[in-house]
């Protein structure tokens, strides 16, 4: 039987997880580079949205989306220095839902969110670990409108 | 701007506790190790206005809280304010 522990949130409570479920951020966040360690949690009535917990800090709590639900036809790119981080395979593509997870950060956009697609969280599926893919140098910025929609912002 | 030449192996001291370490020369590209202390942040220059967007990010929760949520997942669902009924009114006893 695995072991289990419990991460304190300031926005979801206590969260019991497996030892080991954890994702691992070698470069951290930019602007949170010390966090290391974040926990994803879907609550089923909530979906498809995905939090992004800190391990460590009780009030950090993103809210992130698959980036397919934002832009069905998004496309990861990540450069090498992303590749290495992840540990991924250079010489080929990773494909999102089996080697990689890739989320879209939620931002407070007025009434509404908006999201960077040029610059996903990447997780690694295979070994957990996870980059923000800015390397590439993107800007894809896309808006939640009230229909529900998301536009892309030029 | 200080500009200095290094060689591979070779190093170039900030203060007293930042050391930057040149550890290998390619044709485009030089790869570095930072050694910092750990409340010195260390971020690639390009992710400056990254950091900003996600320090907003993670304003989401603290700002808007729980019904924050609820609000962004009904527009999600493409669901207007007038459509979601309230729950009923637990039974008085």
């Amino acid at each position: 039987m695995s072991e289990r522990r419990t991460v304190n949130s300031s926005h979801l409570g206590e969260i019991s997880l497996e030892a080991g479920s954890e994702i691992y951020l070698p470069m951290g966040l930019p602007g949170f580079e010390h966090e290391h360690r974040m926990i994803p949690v879907e609550i089923p009535a909530q979906r498809p949205l995905i939090y992004l917990q800190s391990a460590t800090t009780e009030a950090l709590c993103f809210v992130s989306l698959p980036a397919l639900v934002v832009n069905p036809a998004f496309l990861l790119q990540l450069s090498d220095d992303d590749c290495a981080a992840l540990d991924l395979p250079a010489d080929r593509e990773p494909c999102i839902g089996e080697d990689v997870l890739c989320l879209a950060l939620l931002i407070p956009s007025g009434n509404s969110v908006q999201t960077n697609l040029g610059a996903p969280v990447v997780v690694n599926l295979h070994n957990l670990r996870c980059v923000q893919a800015a390397g590439a140098g993107l800007s894809a910025h896309y808006r939640l409108a009230e229909n529900g929609k998301w536009e892309e912002l030029c | 701007m200080l500009v200095l030449r290094r060689r591979v192996g070779e190093a170039i001291l900030l203060g007293d506790g930042i050391e930057i370490q040149v550890i290998e020369i390619s044709r485009t590209r030089v790869k570095l190790g930072v050694t910092a202390p750990p409340g010195v942040p260390v971020s690639r220059r390009e992710t400056t206005a990254l950091a900003a967007e996600n320090r907003q990010a993670c304003d989401l929760v603290q700002t808007r809280g729980a019904a924050g949520v609820e609000d962004l997942l009904r527009l999600l669902k493409n669901l207007s304010q007038e459509t979601v009924k309230a729950p009923p009114a637990p039974a008085d006893k």
